[in-house]
């Protein structure tokens, strides 16, 4: 069976709207008779009136700043107005990174974390994991969700799961070796120094038996994954989606595109300038997420930050969903340099497509004096002689400057210089607001 | 989907809320005793998905008229 649920995945699209603004008017009720936050947000709307998405886009978005301060100081603890059920039926506690600020905590109740598993078994199943797997999760999974989520769902599909926290990356690969794992789940960075550090041990990572990774944590441009692929000789899949909301979009075995779950999502994408209007077919937007049944943590119309392309409805695969063609970003991470506008997933592109002899890198900006600098670190794989660096760094210089239509500095560090990451990596740094220098 | 489909799908429907319907009974007739309160609710838990998955989507078809 291709489909983990079949009526729902290849239901007719022009029908499913139906269906998700019925699910958004009970969501929308059930959050304003819960949740201070809600009635108060929402106080002149009735859900009974939500009859059109042009209705559901004359709601107010929210955001992560938004869903902080309704926490902050406020009872119940630690979720505050956000929460949707009685504390006594809240069973799971997750938080998001703080990346970017003080970390937003998430109830689940049993029911609510049901929910979410059934969202990662479709992505799973999606994916190709079949009871036949053995999946290794590359992860102390502390209070992070994804690979919670990805854990019990793979248990749910009938694969075997072997968690793989509270050891160091050599561990990892050996364990790995040791019950022939055949899935892997992690960040994508996570997957290259895993990588990396088989080699070391003098493995080919191709030779170790993945048939499947699905990665989380991180954007993975085409390029990474291109890259993984050919690193571990297995199939890699992406997915996106937040600790607030869930994964809601995630690629198919075409591996071309994401499908956006919309059985279980609303999901508008929005111009990036007034966040009001859907953008066409092949244009960048902002995704705006509403989950549809998870009602311990409601959320309506919530601003993801997330910089997608549009793509459209329905796949070879079968499934109806309208796709995203890719995940271009974030808006945190869009940064205006020198009048540009620029994304660090741009410069990941180059370095992961076209230079193989980098094993990593860190994009710097800086001011100096009134200009900004851009400077990008690059430590490559092996020591190189200063001829090859030379030609190298030239290259690379000429292909961002292409690719972004910026100069950068690029600067070669020795091999192990820059920092290695297992969660979130962190290879953009912005210094400008700091008073400049590196 | 096949149209042919939605005579087991409804029927598919009855029996989830006919174990929510049991299920629901079994939680009151265990009023007070942890085992069935936390294993209803456990039982619950897969009748939302179950719910969420199969039966609100013959519910609005059939609102809708049903498919032809």
């Amino acid at each position: 069976m291709p489909y983990w649920n079949p009526y729902l995945e290849t239901f007719p699209r022009e029908r499913m709207v139906g269906i998700q603004l019925e699910r958004f008017r009970q969501i929308l009720a059930h959050a304003k008779s819960q949740s201070p936050f809600y009635r108060h947000r929402y106080a002149d709307i009735d859900p009974r009136d939500i009859k059109t998405m042009e209705d559901v886009k004359r709601l107010p978005l929210i955001d992560k700043a938004a869903l902080r301060k309704a926490q902050d100081d406020k009872e119940p603890f630690p979720f505050g107005d956000m929460l949707g059920v009685t504390p006594e039926e809240v069973t799971t506690f997750r938080q998001t990174s703080g990346t970017t600020g003080k970390p937003v905590y998430v109830p689940e109740t049993v029911e609510s974390w049901q929910w979410r598993v059934e969202v990662w078994c479709h992505i799973l199943w999606m994916a190709g994991f079949r009871e036949t797997d053995r999946v290794f999760v590359s992860f102390g999974y502390n209070v992070y969700v994804a690979f919670w989520e990805g854990h019990y769902a793979a248990e749910k599909v009938g694969c075997m799961v072997v968690p793989g926290g509270a050891l160091d990356t050599r561990g990892r690969i050996n364990k790995i070796l040791e019950v022939k794992a055949t899935g892997l789940l992690n960040t994508p960075t996570y997957g290259l120094h895993m990588a990396e550090e088989a080699e070391k041990m003098g493995l080919d990572p191709r030779d170790m038996g993945i048939q499947r990774m699905l990665c989380a944590g991180e954007p993975l441009p085409q390029a990474t994954r291109r890259k993984l692929e050919d690193t571990w000789a297995a199939e890699v899949y992406d997915h996106i989606g937040g600790t607030e909301p869930c994964a809601w979009a995630a690629m198919c075995g075409q591996r071309n595109g994401l499908h956006i779950m919309e059985p279980f999502f609303l999901v508008e994408i929005l111009d990036m300038e007034t966040l009001s209007r859907d953008v066409e077919e092949g244009e960048i937007g902002v995704a705006v997420v509403t989950p549809l049944g998870r009602r311990s943590f409601p959320l309506v119309r919530f601003d993801t930050k997330d910089l997608v392309r549009k793509g459209r409805p329905g796949c070879t695969c079968g499934r109806t969903s309208m796709m995203i063609d890719e995940v271009v970003g974030r808006t945190d991470d869009l940064r205006k340099i020198r009048g540009v506008l620029f994304t660090p997933v741009s410069v990941e592109e180059v370095v992961r497509a076209e230079f193989p002899e980098i094993a990593e890198y860190e994009i710097v900006v800086s001011r100096d004096g009134i200009m900004d600098r851009i400077t990008l670190k690059v430590e490559p794989k092996e020591e190189m002689g200063e001829v090859v660096m030379k030609d190298m760094v030239a290259r690379l210089a000429l292909r961002v400057k292409i690719k972004t239509n910026l100069t950068f500095i690029v600067e070669p560090v020795a091999p192990g210089g820059l920092p290695r990451y297992s969660l979130k990596a962190k290879r953009f740094r912005d210094l400008r607001d700091q008073g400049g220098g590196d | 989907m096949l149209p042919a489909d939605w005579s087991v799908l409804r029927q598919i429907k009855d029996k989830i809320d006919g174990i929510e319907k049991l299920a629901l009974e079994l939680k009151t007739l265990g009023d007070g005793v942890p085992v069935i309160e936390r294993n209803v609710r456990s039982i619950l838990g897969f009748t939302h998905v179950l719910k969420f998955g199969i039966s609100d989507m013959v519910e609005n078809e059939d609102a809708q008229g049903g498919p032809e």
